[in-house]
């Protein structure tokens, strides 16, 4: 029998997503505690910090880059977030603030990688050292704390029953596919990744969308700290260690292809969701948080063999 | 599509190998069970408090579920993982909190689940954690403030009140760090020969404290004593010093008495530690954690006694 075109064309999502279901429901079948509208909300909350990074990690990989900087970038933004916030500045400028810092440093990134034409690993491992450095300089070191309650409505508060987080996390995925799936900027993202040789010479002015690629990058990583300050009540400028690996892992489990022009955002959401789950399920059955370790790595790995298997099936 | 029924099988035969281990427990009747979420299971600090609390677990007949995150200063990932013990329905939390402000939110979501909470070893910052309304059973660990003074007392009578020390700091901001190094800049107070001509963060790491010595060491060659706030650091500062061929001439003093850093007092490669008592902690909170669900009320602070290792 042939598979319905659609799913012929989606099928490696539909791969990921179904190990998602038999994930949730091998979860499920072990433990009462995890199919509850309660420990849903939670592991939703929990996976939105990892999501909204991978989106940017998304842009980038698609385009056929890398970008470790964004760990620091989501620190460096967050503590001057909350230094403006404790100089009172109004919410929505002090979120104007550490969103540029964000957006500013992937902007940097970008500029070395097109214009410096340094390869984006040595670009934002730089990055990734100057921004952390920059978020222990403006704090010297020490967490920043003490807001006024209204800011915390980002991690407490509620839309239509929804956790605010989560409200930030879908509007953003909701944009991230529209970006990529219908517009220039998506398809030139495509385009770049998939042979950049070829789209410089048909026109596509491939420095100015790295550029920009990047920006969007650091400007979502810096959009999580918001969140995750608000979580925390503290803004930590050793926040964020390493969480640019849990999005490269999102992303790749996601399906997007580390080679570039290859891959979705939604792929990438559920690739969160399998990561968020799987150590939301392995608490709940108290599994030793170094066998979690274990199993995590080998998830990523039989997320990358089942890609690879699958595109030598097609070949 | 045909590809995918391995790795369905993989995650499905890994998730039931770790449902077999719970289900065991689970067979008899119901015990509580209480949860141990330390900062990291790679520290052998927090690895001698697993150990207190599982002989306490033991013998007050709980099951006892111990969690870390894989970094010490991981707080969103510790907060998580005190999520999802909430979610399980644990009885009692007890927590040595990665961040004193960061845990606040979390210890919240744990009153409003009715879950007792215990904190061992780092306090919860007082008035952040009142002015988010939450409240927690009790602080069970040693005065950091007055180990560091006895360290401060120790080295202003072994150098005879005139030294030039160097001070490898934790991570900035902890409260820990701070209650240690407070402890002992206040115990030299009364001793104006004793100058500390360099003060930096190793953040708790032993490759850090060789580094950072090692750079003190260039910067100023007549540094003849060193307080370290934990004795990883100070056992890496002391590798440096070995290296640097300046062994014996280097006063070190440091924190924790970690069975590495009795050794190496034995040996006189350092002078004296201040020895907390971690498994101490793990038992005691586990103890208190099975006398609460008992009913009985703890008292706000419990105390578990330092002294001076020589």
């Amino acid at each position: 029998m042939k598979p319905h075109p659609m799913i012929a064309r989606n099928a490696r999502q539909f791969g990921t997503f179904a190990v998602f279901v038999v994930l949730c429901v091998v979860i499920t079948i072990l433990t009462p505690h995890f199919f509850t509208v309660s420990n849903l909300l939670n592991v939703a909350q929990q996976t939105v910090i990892n999501a909204i990074i991978a989106v940017g990690l998304t842009f980038v990989i698609i385009s056929g880059g890398i970008d470790l900087s964004v760990g620091s970038i989501l620190a460096f933004s967050g503590v001057v977030m909350a230094h403006t916030l404790r100089l009172d500045w109004p919410l929505p400028m002090a979120m104007l603030a550490g969103i540029s810092v964000g957006a500013g440093c992937g902007l940097v990134n970008g500029l070395l990688i097109s214009y410096g034409r340094l390869p984006p690993f040595i670009a934002t491992l730089g990055m990734m050292s100057v921004a952390r450095g920059g978020a222990l300089l403006a704090t010297d070191g020490r967490p920043v704390s003490g807001f006024a309650e209204s800011f915390r409505w980002f991690a407490t508060g509620q839309v239509a029953g929804i956790p605010v987080p989560v409200v930030v996390m879908i509007l953003v995925y909701v944009a991230a596919h529209f970006v990529l799936k219908k517009t220039k900027f998506g398809r030139y993202t495509y385009a770049i990744g998939g042979n950049e040789e070829a789209s410089l010479l048909s026109g596509v002015p491939v420095r100015l969308y790295k550029i920009g690629i990047y920006a969007v990058g650091g400007g979502l990583a810096a959009l999580s700290s918001v969140l995750l300050t608000a979580r925390l009540n503290s803004a930590q400028p050793i926040a964020g260690l390493s969480y640019e690996l849990d999005a490269i892992a999102a992303t790749v489990i996601g399906g997007t292809s580390l080679m570039g022009g290859q891959g979705s955002v939604i792929g990438t959401l559920i690739g969160a969701l399998i990561m968020g789950v799987l150590r939301n399920g392995l608490n709940l059955l108290g599994v030793s948080s170094f066998i979690q370790q274990v199993v995590i790595g080998v998830v990523i790995i039989a997320a990358v063999l089942l890609d690879t298997f699958f595109k030598q099936s097609k070949r | 599509m045909k590809k995918i029924p391995p790795l369905l099988l993989i995650s499905a035969l890994m998730l039931s190998g770790c449902g077999r281990k719970t289900e065991s427990t689970s067979g008899a009747p119901a015990r509580p069970v209480v949860a141990l979420v330390v900062k990291t299971l790679n520290h052998p600090f927090f690895i001698d408090m697993q150990r207190g609390a599982e002989e306490a677990a033991k013998a007050a007949g709980v099951d006892l579920v111990v969690q870390a995150a894989e970094r010490e200063i991981d707080v969103e990932r510790q907060m998580q993982i005190i999520e999802n013990l909430i979610q399980r329905k644990v009885n009692v939390l007890v927590v040595a909190p990665s961040g004193s402000r960061e845990i606040v939110p979390v210890v919240v979501k744990a009153n409003r689940a009715g879950i007792p909470v215990i904190v061992v070893d780092t306090r919860v910052n007082a008035p952040a954690l009142k002015a988010a309304g939450g409240h927690t059973a009790t602080f069970i660990g040693s005065d950091n403030y007055e180990g560091g003074k006895l360290a401060g007392e120790f080295m202003v009578q072994k150098m005879g009140g005139k030294a030039r020390i160097a001070v490898l700091e934790g991570i900035p901001g902890h409260e820990t760090g701070d209650a240690r190094l407070n402890g002992f800049r206040d115990a030299l107070k009364s001793a104006p020969g004793m100058v500390i001509v360099a003060s930096q963060p190793a953040n708790w790491e032993r490759d850090q404290g060789y580094n950072v010595f090692q750079n003190i060491m260039q910067a100023h060659p007549d540094v003849n004593a060193m307080f370290a706030a934990s004795d990883l650091m100070a056992l890496g500062a002391i590798e440096a010093i070995a290296a640097g061929g300046k062994a014996g001439k280097i006063t070190v003093v440091g924190f924790d008495a970690l069975d590495e850093a009795r050794a190496a007092v034995q040996q006189g490669t350092m002078a004296g530690t201040v020895a907390q008592d971690p498994a101490q902690m793990g038992r005691v909170g586990v103890e208190w954690a099975a006398r609460i669900l008992k009913g009985e009320t703890a008292p706000a602070d419990i105390a578990v006694p330092i002294q001076f290792v020589k």
